[in-house]
């Protein structure tokens, strides 16, 4: 692709009132006697910056674009991809046969397909009667900080939901995350560990929280997140508490803690917040075990995280975890 | 036919239709329609026949139509046949 080409794309796609975003995998466009006139991109499951030149609006163009995105998404392997539009267009993409997921008052959250209802369907064998709670989680890698709060989450519901972060952004590779969660709370009865699918704090729903960009996108991500927890999942599972560890450390997430205070009562879920557990003199965090395995300290370690987790971190499978945590040799 | 792979073949156009097949140990068909309250009972009729003519006896066919006619459809399975076949 050319310069000029891209450079296209981007006034295009501007004239909108939308912003270039670099970082994409395909970016597509259709032009009309040497002048583009349709825009779209796709990075991973996302399409985005879809544009239609206004005199061109109201044809065909928008399905040429999703076709296109649609075709090598699909060739790309992937089974779901999500559109973020403004609210006003939400209906040009419903025609196309998108789903909505969530909205919030500056953006709407689509689905090609019917993927959270294929999902939601292959988690129904876990649903239980009962004030059920939920707690989300990264975990990376699973301490004593999450075991205590699981374990205290858990002493206040019938059932704790334990959805693990799917997305793959994180030292710590998702199958691994899993093991090291399940093999953690194993002897707490009625907790059920799941993954969050695409639906839960993944780049799908909430691409800045891993961005650390602190502005007011974040905020909209983040109403968006809880909007379809709180819409679409809890109501599935019967969820009425979402527990979180308080959170003196990272401004991102205590963000987030503040937006599920106000939105959950509205879907009538309780916001817990349990306070954090700390080790001899510090708050555990899965960073600090990360910075400890990084600088060699394996010895405080087993304050930080349990056998399970403690057993992992120094075996061989977990070699090139430690190497890449400590970085090129100096 | 058997599918063998994943396969794709369509639009996402009006009067047309996106269709997927991939493999799966029964025949599962997912039918997504503007049109679905009138004339989903149609279209699944069209899409067994013609999975019939070829033989495929297992797959997840899913489709995402916007109002096609029986050709179409006809032509859009195919197709997606074909590509799921490795032919």
């Amino acid at each position: 692709m050319s310069a000029s080409e891209i450079a296209a794309a981007k006034q295009l796609i501007e004239s909108h009132g939308l912003s270039f975003e670099p970082g994409f995998d395909n970016l597509v466009g259709i032009y009309e006697q040497g002048e583009l006139v349709a825009v779209g991109a796709r990075a991973g499951n996302v399409l985005k910056m879809l544009a239609v030149e206004a005199e061109y609006q109201g044809g065909s163009l928008l399905g040429e674009i999703v076709t296109l995105l649609v075709s090598r998404g699909y060739d790309a392997g992937l089974d779901s991809l999500f559109v973020y539009t403004k609210p006003e267009y939400a209906g040009s993409f419903q025609a196309l046969n998108f789903k909505l997921l969530a909205t919030q008052a500056k953006v709407a959250l689509l689905e090609y397909g019917n993927g959270l209802k294929k999902w939601l369907a292959a988690q129904s064998a876990l649903i239980k009667p009962g004030c059920n709670g939920a707690v989300v989680m990264n975990c990376n890698p699973f301490t004593l900080g999450h075991r205590y709060l699981v374990e205290t989450a858990a002493q206040q519901v019938d059932n704790l939901y334990l959805f693990v972060v799917r997305e793959e952004r994180s030292v710590f590779p998702f199958a691994v995350r899993m093991r090291l969660v399940k093999e953690g709370v194993r002897d707490i009865g009625n907790v059920i560990v799941l993954d969050t699918g695409h639906y839960l704090i993944s780049s799908a729903t909430f691409p800045t929280y891993f961005l650390k960009k602190d502005d007011p996108v974040a905020r909209i991500q983040m109403e968006l997140d809880v909007t379809l927890f709180a819409s679409r999942i809890a109501p599935f599972f019967g969820i009425v508490r979402r527990f979180v560890g308080s959170e003196p450390l990272c401004q991102m997430t205590r963000a987030y803690n503040d937006t599920l205070r106000e939105l959950l009562p509205a879907y009538g879920i309780a916001l817990v917040e349990i306070e954090r557990k700390e080790a001899i003199s510090e708050v555990i965090s899965a960073s600090r075990v990360r910075d400890l395995l990084a600088h060699q300290q394996l010895k405080q370690l087993q304050n930080h995280v349990p056998a399970s987790t403690l057993a992992f971190l120094g075996s061989d499978e977990a070699a090139p975890i430690r190497r890449q945590l400590e970085g090129p040799p100096a | 036919m058997k599918i063998c792979k994943k396969g794709q073949a369509g639009t996402v156009q009006s009067s047309d239709l996106m269709v997927t097949v991939e493999p799966a140990d029964a025949l599962i068909i997912e039918i997504e329609s503007t049109v679905k309250k009138q004339f989903e009972h149609l279209i699944r009729a069209k899409l067994e026949q013609v999975l019939a003519k070829h033989g495929t006896v297992s797959g997840r066919i899913s489709i995402s139509d916007r109002g096609a006619l029986d050709y179409a459809i006809e032509a859009r399975l195919e197709t997606a046949l074909q590509r799921a076949g490795g032919m």
